[in-house]
């Protein structure tokens, strides 16, 4: 199958004629929680970085900082990939070959080979390196930020 | 409302103003500032909101949550206000005419107004309280409020393209 023809197959889904052919308000209403995912994810992002960088709540183990903030990370993460994909579904072809979402998915997979492969790990340590803290955090925020940037250029380009 | 529309007209011939709304990538970027200014500001809110509520961030005192973070939402603000009011420059004739702007800018002034009581009455009365395990119940109704308040202004930005104007 060519990827031509997979994304045929995905557009004549029950799911995609589901989700074109309804009003365009659930279009809008899947907008709706795919922003606010990526707040919440954002929000969690934030508090960890601060945290881990020593900027907020330096007096409390870094451990109780990101075990509260990791519920809030993977709620965020799960209804912005699930609202996401349920947009990808309804026209992939109309996604698919686009730039801003092509860049879009090089960073999603960057930021959350980012997160599990060295943010967690920075976090794990009561004591972070400042450095490797620094840097990593800084490529992390870069990565989800820019996911941000480029999900706003997907309708403008 | 003339005045309003005659307003309206005049920021957007601004020069500032048709350079985002002609620019291909000057308006999604602004947008996607505006978002992340969001994330930062409005997100940890959320989470100052959260505690207030006893929901999470339990073993921080709760006037350290409010004192810690209170500079970074702030000057998430600052950065939300800047870029929104750019947004508005750029599209100003279609946002006075469209019903989720209005929407929104209602309920960022309730939102606004409900910080204002936490902060000046609430926050004031309860303030030997604050650190105590158990929070007063108004400290948790004006962090449910805000949560609920700014997750209504979100879902109205996210509406303004999709829903038509009116003149």
């Amino acid at each position: 199958m060519s990827t031509a023809e997979i994304l045929t197959a995905i557009q004549d889904s029950a799911v995609a004629h589901a989700i074109s052919k309804s009003n365009h308000l659930v279009g809008a209403g899947l907008q709706v929680v795919h922003v606010l995912g990526f707040i919440a994810l954002l929000a969690a992002l934030v508090l960890i970085s601060l945290r881990i960088l020593n900027l907020v709540f330096k007096q409390q183990p870094l451990s109780a900082v990101t075990r509260d903030a990791n519920r809030l990370f993977y709620l965020g993460l799960g209804l912005a990939v699930a609202s996401g994909v349920l947009m990808f579904v309804s026209s992939p072809k109309l996604y698919f070959y686009k730039f801003a979402f092509e860049l879009k998915m090089l960073l999603f997979v960057t930021a959350v080979v980012i997160q599990f492969a060295a943010l967690r790990r920075v976090a794990a340590h009561e004591n972070p390196h400042p450095v490797l803290a620094r840097a990593v955090v800084a490529v992390s925020l870069a990565a989800w930020f820019g996911i941000g940037l480029a999900g706003r250029m997907i309708g403008f380009t | 409302m003339p005045n309003l529309v005659l307003f309206a007209e005049w920021v957007e011939q601004l020069p500032i103003s048709t350079a985002i709304a002609e620019s291909t990538y000057a308006f999604p970027i602004v947008e996607g500032v505006h978002l992340i200014g969001l994330s930062i500001a409005v997100g940890l809110l959320f989470i100052t909101d959260l505690r207030l509520a006893g929901v999470i961030l339990k073993s921080v005192p709760l006037t350290q949550v409010l004192k810690q973070l209170r500079p970074w939402i702030l000057g998430g603000f600052a950065s939300i206000f800047i870029t929104g009011g750019l947004l508005f420059c750029a599209e100003a004739s279609a946002m006075v005419a469209n019903p989720a702007f209005k929407f929104k800018l209602v309920f960022i002034a309730l939102a606004a107004l409900n910080a204002g009581y936490f902060e000046f009455v609430i926050a004031r009365k309860a303030a030997g309280d604050l650190d105590r395990p158990i929070v007063p119940r108004a400290i948790k109704f004006a962090g449910l409020a805000s949560l609920s308040l700014w997750t209504v202004v979100i879902v109205c930005g996210r509406l303004i393209p999709y829903l038509p104007s009116t003149p």
